[in-house]
């Protein structure tokens, strides 16, 4: 016990040196919903430029994590910093993009209706906006759908939409929740190529994931259950400690090994 | 605040019903379906209620009294009358439902009359005529109509042809409204009720759906504010309102000849605050409401009350006294109000400012209790 607090005190003192290093910071966030224990003491140093991975089952804690990041829920204890503010964030939210798992864009209106109201909570407009939805529509290949109603798209195209909402300000960090839930192996390819892209262009991915397979293609992974966080290194640190050669057993010995 | 980002929530909410034609032409086609449908059942006055007359009066030496009054009632539109000579006939017809009314004149109706007309003058007192009048009541309004008008020829011969001259006489100046007639009162109350029902059903239903689909907590996450969010979609709905009334207006003034004896703009000011508040209200209820289908249900519980409280088809005067105060806290009495008083009275801002000001309070007490809702998550 004292061992674990002293050792997060070096951690967080270390942390502190190379602050800006980490865009996304928490210590011992939790959150209760009445009895339910969503998440537990979480501690996380997500580094600048990285695509991050938070895997694991339904109800382990990724979602919790990302909206009490983005503001949405309170944490019930625990503190958390995106770019050194502490959340909600107020003065750095200009630059972070959040793209929610549920389709969260409005059916009633075009693709590119969807895509200036949400440059114009950025108060992103004019040539500015047109060349951005313009690269961003080439991006997820929709680029003569501009002006299609989304009701009439193909579920995977709403994702696209989707994501294309969650990137028009070209955020700095950008959290994606289940980016790849329902799309085709194809398009997903086509996803994490463009997450490598946000990467080389030192932007930071925070993604959810419950595909194993396709969690390889992190920089850095962090293994939730039951509101926990069990294991986090990246995916040939997982395999190799864990004596596995994939992520999904790497994940059942991990799970193992912490008493569920 | 943040102007851009209102305007810009407000012009998604205008598109998204743009692109919805159906809802789109409903905004449009209710109002002017509500205002002809009240326009032409409750707009014109009665007319044609078939009666039935009876008349076995016998006469006297000037001819018959039944027969002018009957004459006289033969010159206006309002009996259609149908004659038979059994009054049991007459009694049958009513209460087989083809007549409102059975009038019946007796065989002594003119002597007991003219007896009636020489003992008062000779300061005595004797026989007065009688005249039955059998009523089907079931619509009040028709055998109130009835009434009326047999009274109006009955005093009409008095005056003609007995000179029976009537000792007091009302002397009516019309302050207000001399030429109004019954649309002139309901058209401003259907304008008042359009808004506040169509914004409502909107607001409610759209924040369900902002809610429901995520929408809502994903532009939270943008630089939005709460009350940027609530501003634009008053400013959207209130231009939805605005719209409407003045389809309504049009409508009236083409249609039913509606007059508008004061600002139309401060009509149009009315309703944009009525509708800004009952988009508000709709917001405030859309939080209890777990799905679309609830959300629906509310429309009646809020639109019942207000159609029947507001004064908008029968006057405040007419609501019992345990229920005044429940009229006193609908925001549509006030609307309605001001409309009319706007509307039939001329009146400006220096009279119906009472009424803006309720209606400028209760839309800025929903929206800021809006705003405040959305802020408080867990």
């Amino acid at each position: 016990m004292n061992d674990s607090i002293s050792e997060m005190e070096t951690r967080s003192a270390r942390h502190l040196e190379d602050a800006n290093m980490h865009v996304v910071r928490t210590r011992g966030l939790s959150k209760a919903f009445g009895t339910i224990t969503a998440l537990e003491g979480l501690d996380l140093d997500i580094p600048k430029g990285c695509v991050y991975g938070m895997i694991g089952p339904n109800g382990s804690g990724k979602t919790t994590t990302i909206r009490i990041l983005n503001g949405l829920l309170r944490a019930s204890s625990g503190k958390a910093w995106l770019m050194d503010e502490a959340v909600p964030v107020t003065s750095n939210i200009h630059r972070i993009g959040y793209m929610p798992q549920e389709m969260a864009i409005y059916m009633d209106l075009t693709v590119l209706e969807n895509l200036e109201l949400f440059a114009g909570m950025y108060s992103m407009r004019g040539e500015r906006f047109k060349e951005r939805a313009g690269h961003l529509l080439d991006m997820i290949d929709l680029k003569d759908r501009g002006c299609s109603l989304v009701s009439e798209l193909s579920g995977g195209m709403k994702h696209r939409v989707s994501l294309a909402c969650a990137l028009i300000h070209d955020p700095e960090l950008v959290f994606l929740d289940e980016p790849t839930v329902g799309v085709d192996p194809e398009l997903r390819a086509g996803f994490w190529d463009y997450f490598s892209e946000l990467k080389r262009a030192g932007k930071t991915v925070v993604l959810t994931t419950h595909y194993m397979d396709e969690a390889v293609r992190c920089d850095r992974v962090g293994m939730m259950r039951l509101g926990r966080m069990i294991a986090e290194d990246t995916p040939e640190g997982l395999t190799e400690s864990t004596g596995t050669d994939n992520l999904e057993d790497a994940f059942l010995r991990k799970a193992r090994e912490g008493g569920g | 605040m943040n102007p851009g980002r209102v305007v810009a929530i407000a012009m998604k909410t205008l598109r998204s019903l743009r692109h919805d034609r159906r809802t789109a032409g409903f905004l449009v086609l209710m109002p002017l379906f509500m205002i002809a449908i009240f326009g032409y059942t409750f707009g014109g006055a009665i007319k044609d209620v078939d009666v039935v007359v009876v008349n076995l009066d016998e006469g006297g030496a000037t001819g018959s009294v039944a027969d002018r009054i009957v004459a006289d009632l033969e010159t206006r539109e309002v009996l259609r009358i149908e004659y038979l000579d059994q009054p049991e006939a007459g009694e049958d017809a009513v209460r087989e439902g083809r007549a409102w009314a059975l009038i019946f004149f007796t065989p002594d109706f003119t002597s007991r009359v003219e007896a009636a007309i020489d003992a008062s003058r000779a300061s005595s007192f004797a026989d007065i005529g009688l005249l039955d009048l059998y009523l089907d009541a079931t619509n009040p309004n028709i055998a109130q109509a009835v009434i009326t008008e047999v009274q109006t020829a009955i005093q009409s011969v008095l005056i003609d042809h007995y000179h029976v001259n009537p000792v007091i006489v009302m002397n009516e100046h019309m302050v207000y409204g001399a030429d109004a007639e019954f649309i002139d009162f309901f058209a401003p109350g259907v304008m008042g009720l359009a808004a506040m029902m169509i914004t409502f059903m909107l607001s409610i239903i759209s924040f369900v759906r902002e809610r429901s689909t995520g929408t809502l907590d994903r532009l939270l996450t943008t630089p939005v504010t709460e009350g940027e969010i609530v501003g634009g979609y008053a400013l959207a709905f209130g231009v939805v309102a605005l719209i409407q009334s003045t389809v309504i207006l049009v409508a009236a003034m083409l249609l039913f000849q509606v007059a508008i004896e004061g600002s139309a703009l401060m009509v149009l000011l009315t309703i944009f605050l009525l509708g800004v508040g009952s988009q508000g209200l709709g917001f405030l209820l859309s939080s209890i409401a777990k799905n679309e289908f609830q959300a629906v249900q509310f429309t009646p519980l809020i639109l019942f009350p207000s159609i029947l409280l507001a004064g908008v088809f029968w006057p405040l005067e007419a609501v019992p006294d345990i229920l005044r105060p429940v009229s006193d806290f609908i925001p549509l009495t006030y609307a309605v109000d001001a409309c009319r008083s706007i509307m039939i009275r001329g009146w400006g801002i220096a009279e119906v400012w009472p009424q803006l000001v309720v209606l400028a309070g209760f839309a800025a007490a929903t929206l800021l209790l809006s705003a405040y809702s959305l802020k408080k998550r867990g």
